[in-house]
């Protein structure tokens, strides 16, 4: 789009400030990659660190960056991302800015797999990692599923005012089941799963890395190539129609995309909600409302927030960690007050 | 030159039919406006020809072929719709929501080519928004908001502009400024234009034909000069009208006007509250 | 279409959609259950007690009966706390409804339900064994920060306290307090003690805490009833409210203060039943219309209809355990919201 008369100055210099802001949230993600995998008990000098990585390290070093910190890091950008984007197409499919992904009943769902699980079968054995991740998968699933139905009128089709109540009406019925099975569950359990609850990225092993790649490696890009469809359905119904917009079907298709892209987050890093509330519309400051910037913008904030998070989690009371969802909560809520008592009307 | 045809179609909401068997031909290449009381079916009648409410029977065709059985995107590349109260998401500029318009030419990711981009460049033009096209929307006047939205509709290059109450909000020279662009766009560019309206005097000023409607019914159509008479304002609104000539289109207007029982006044009012 | 004449139709619509008739019934009608509900209440239990002896230990107590110690000094302070806390909820929820013209709001948008919850936490943590009643206080003073941090956001931006501004502002103070609390919780391990907590319900209400209670709900319902008028108004939207007159960020700020005297009380005595602030104002606005005049007094009624009902509901089901009252709500409650939501769609 270089030498066009049609393009003003303005629309390019618009497009570069875009481009220069994706870039420099590319680069403060690499930076906090390097901090966060010096962070830990056992310290890296950044010339063991380089020398690890190509895997010139000790065993120990190389132990404890490729098994230990690497898998986990990786894990908090891909999740960061999914559940950025999830956000940032619920928020435009409903063009409601209170929308993130556990409005749809998500991260209830997960939570709720998971504890009828711990509490039918405690711990028996080596608790069943790889069970747990594919359980809260389905029951985010099954969740999801539940609140479309209920919200499908044969009429009308889904109206996503309908979705959101049923969607917050649902979430209540399944936290309300949680209470009571909470209070069945012993110390031990209730305490794994609260912390699995609050979102933490636990699953740090490759199987896991391998688990969530193929989810995001197709959905991501289909959220990217929709972006087009979703900024005409952010007009509403009747503009978008009026474009041509096959409306429910794709609605239809954008919700399972971002059902998938938090159903498989939700699995291997428990109920971060917040990241997928607040990352569009930090995007949105930044970019604008043209989903061709956002959704980019959106998944990577995400990555930075979550991988931020997780670092500081993990560093600010060693050796015990917080989980990241907290401290997602913790430095994202204050920020998204202040840009909310700064913006005009 | 694309054809507009409604053919015995019934539609309505839920389970209240509104309109119940109505046939009209909209004329290729002319202004038509749909006028009627509140409540008469008039944005519903125009919401069926726009697919967005699903017709219950009958048919509405475009060139000949059932709208339902075209793909959505082939209708929109043949007819733009302009809902009546439109709201852009917060944080587009006006280049960007007209580039919207460029939806249905588009495939995939949405790169705007040289052939969209010398639409929407000309759709900023003709609306006379070349000098905002970089603010954001939000910060608009109502007029020239509503402008912005006809040129989404101009950029997606259709003959057929469908347009629900394109002058509610917009004080008296705005409301013309619209109507002349309207008119403009008519004559040079050979658009089709549909509208409701409900200014009776705009009406007859800028139409070529026009469509009375009253309980879902069409009472009337054609020329102003036929539709806009004594007898006719009386089946439809229930007014008794003091007509005369516009001094600029020489069609008949409605200088002033009594409701037909005065005393009713508080029984018609709450029908206006009805029709919301 | 004009203003004047938008507002004038807006307000006909109101006042014509209200049916004062079913209103007084309702009110009457629900008085009437409600009393019956609560000697239904006092009489089962752990141990049944007829409803003459629940008459007799109100009205001629005599202190060496243990059924009339039961009776007065643990199903007695309960159940009208449950009564209590249903009409709180009820109201506050009804007024968050017309203030912020959302239909998903209730108190928890003011951030009343997280800043208790954190409050609780710190007791819990940091103040194990902490008498009941301070605990309670903390609770209040937790819930008034959380009310004040969300207001305070919402009126400092440019352009005041729009419904969409405090709807956001609402949803991060609540994440953010709530993930303080979940910090708190698991840190100290004491998320299940807290579970428990507010599983408890109304169970462990005394006479004293109903004795600080009360003068202020009393006070706080009354003042919800004589600001329903403005809050009809304010339903109708800013414009039309400031168009007739209506000052609306001073109703906005008692409005808010209302609320939060209401749900603060409620939430410390019982955790966040939220879902009665929610469904309750819904289902009186089903049944009455969309004066306020009418839905604050009626909301009251049935909120406490339903809280005694549920909590006498949560000792019956599976005795001598306790379910938890909010689960047994929201039990009741999610049925019925989706049936709303299948039902209005549009207008919710």
């Amino acid at each position: 789009m270089s030498e066009n008369k049609y393009v003003s100055v303005y629309q390019q210099k618009r497009h570069r400030k875009n481009v220069f802001i994706i870039i420099t949230i590319v680069v403060l993600i690499l930076l906090m990659l390097m901090i966060s995998m010096n962070t830990g008990f056992i310290r890296l000098t950044p010339g063991e660190l380089f020398r690890t990585l190509f895997g010139m390290g000790t065993e120990k070093q190389q132990l404890i960056l490729f098994e230990f910190r690497l898998p986990r890091i990786v894990i908090s950008i891909l999740v960061g991302m999914a559940l950025a984007v999830s956000g940032a197409i619920l928020q435009g499919v409903s063009r409601n800015a209170l929308a993130d992904p556990g409005i749809l009943g998500i991260n209830a769902g997960a939570g709720l797999a998971v504890m009828l699980f711990i509490s039918f079968f405690p711990s028996t054995t080596a608790t069943p990692v790889f069970f747990l991740p594919f359980l809260a998968f389905v029951g985010a699933g099954v969740t999801a599923v539940l609140i479309y139905v209920l919200s499908y009128k044969r009429d009308e089709g889904i109206s996503p005012i309908r979705l959101l109540l049923t969607g917050v009406a649902i979430a209540a019925g399944i936290s309300a089941a949680m209470i009571v099975l909470t209070l069945r569950l012993s110390p031990e359990n209730y305490q794994f799963v609260a912390v699995w609850m609050a979102g933490s990225i636990w699953g740090s092993n490759w199987k896991f890395v391998i688990a969530l790649l193929p989810w995001i490696l197709i959905l991501l890009p289909i959220a990217f190539a929709k972006s087009r469809v979703l900024n005409t359905l952010n007009l509403g119904e009747m503009p978008a129609t009026g474009l041509g917009l096959a409306i429910e079907r794709e609605r239809l298709i954008l919700l399972a995309v971002a059902v998938g892209l938090a159903g498989a987050s939700v699995s291997v890093s428990g109920g971060i909600g917040f990241i997928g509330l607040i990352a569009p519309h930090l995007a949105r400051q930044l970019v604008g409302a043209k989903h061709q910037y956002l959704i980019p913008t959106a998944a990577l904030v995400g990555s930075l927030l979550l991988i931020t998070a997780d670092t500081i989690g993990r560093w600010i009371i060693e050796p015990s960690e917080v989980p990241a969802g907290i401290v997602v909560a913790v430095i994202g809520a204050p920020y998204f007050l202040y840009l909310l008592a700064k913006s005009k009307a | 030159m694309s054809v507009l045809t409604v053919d015995q179609v019934a539609v309505g909401y839920a389970n209240a039919v509104i309109i119940d068997g109505l046939s009209v031909e909209i004329p290729a290449g002319k202004i038509t406006t749909i006028i009627g009381p509140n409540g008469c079916g008039k944005s519903t009648l125009l919401k069926a020809v726009a697919r967005i409410l699903k017709t219950q029977s009958g048919t509405v065709f475009l060139d000949g072929r059932a709208i339902q059985q075209l793909s959505t995107k082939e209708v929109a590349k043949k007819m733009a719709i302009l809902p009546q109260s439109a709201e852009a998401p917060p944080g587009l500029t006006i280049f960007e929501l007209v580039s919207y318009g460029r939806f249905p030419h588009q495939r995939g990711f949405g790169t705007l080519k040289q052939e969209d981009l010398k639409h929407i460049h000309w759709a900023i033009e003709v609306t006379g928004l070349s000098e905002l096209k970089d603010r954001p929307v939000e910060a608009l006047s109502g007029g020239q908001r509503q402008r912005v939205w006809i040129a989404m509709a101009l950029a997606q290059d259709t003959d057929i502009l469908v347009l629900d109450e394109p002058t509610t909000y917009l004080d008296l020279a705005h409301q013309l400024d619209i109507l002349l662009l309207l008119k403009k766009l008519n004559e040079e560019e050979g658009k089709t234009i549909v509208m409701v309206l409900h200014d009776l005097n705009h009406a007859s000023r800028f139409s070529h034909y026009m469509i009375a409607m009253k309980d879902g019914e069409v009472v009337t159509e054609g020329k102003p000069e036929k539709v806009m008479t004594h007898t006719n304002l009386q089946a439809v609104f229930d007014i008794n009208a003091f007509l005369a000539e516009c001094p600029f289109s020489q069609h008949p207007i409605c200088l002033s006007y009594q409701l037909n029982k005065e005393t009713d006044c508080l029984s018609s009012f709450s029908g206006y509250s009805n029709a919301r | 279409m004009s203003a004047s004449v938008k507002e004038s139709v807006e307000m006909k619509k109101v006042y014509k959609g209200s049916r004062p008739i079913m209103a007084t019934f309702i009110m009457i009608g629900g008085m009437i259950g409600l009393l019956f509900a609560i000697g239904l209440s006092i009489s089962f239990g752990a141990a049944d007690i007829e409803l003459a002896t629940v008459w007799s230990s109100v009205f001629h107590f005599q202190p060496e009966l243990t059924s009339h110690q039961i009776i007065q000094e643990i199903r007695l302070p309960r159940v009208l706390g449950a009564a209590l806390v249903g009409a709180c909820f009820a109201v506050a929820g009804s007024i968050m409804q017309g203030m912020t013209r959302n239909p998903l709001a209730d108190s928890g948008l003011l951030g009343l339900n997280a800043g208790a919850a954190f409050m609780l936490a710190i007791c819990f943590a940091f103040f194990p064994g902490l008498p009941y009643m301070y605990i309670i206080l903390f609770s209040f003073l937790g819930a008034a920060v959380g009310a004040g941090l969300v207001y305070g956001v919402g009126s400092v931006a440019k352009g005041g306290l729009t419904p969409m501004r405090l709807v956001l502002a609402g949803a991060a103070v609540s994440a953010l307090l709530a993930a303080l609390s979940e910090g708190i919780a698991i840190h100290f391990r004491i998320g299940q003690d807290l579970a428990f907590w507010y599983a408890g319900g109304v169970s462990g209400t005394k006479w004293e805490h109903l004795q600080i209670m009360t003068p202020w709900i009393v006070v706080a319902i009354a003042g919800a009833i004589v600001l329903s008028k403005s809050i009809t108004l304010l339903s109708l939207g800013d414009e039309v409210a400031i168009g007739l007159g209506q000052r609306t960020g001073v109703i906005k700020f008692f409005g808010a203060l209302i609320v939060l005297v209401l749900a603060g009380a409620a939430v410390s005595v019982v955790g966040a039943v939220g879902f009665v602030g929610l469904i309750v104002p819904h289902l009186t606005r089903f049944l009455v219309g969309n004066d306020y005049r009418w839905i604050v007094p009626c909301s009251a009624i049935l909120g406490s209809l339903l809280v005694v009902l549920a909590d006498f509901a949560a000792r019956m089901v599976n005795p001598p355990y306790e379910t938890p009252i909010g689960a047994l709500i929201a039990l009741l409650g999610v049925p019925f919201f989706l049936y709303l939501a299948r039902k209005g769609g549009k207008e919710l």
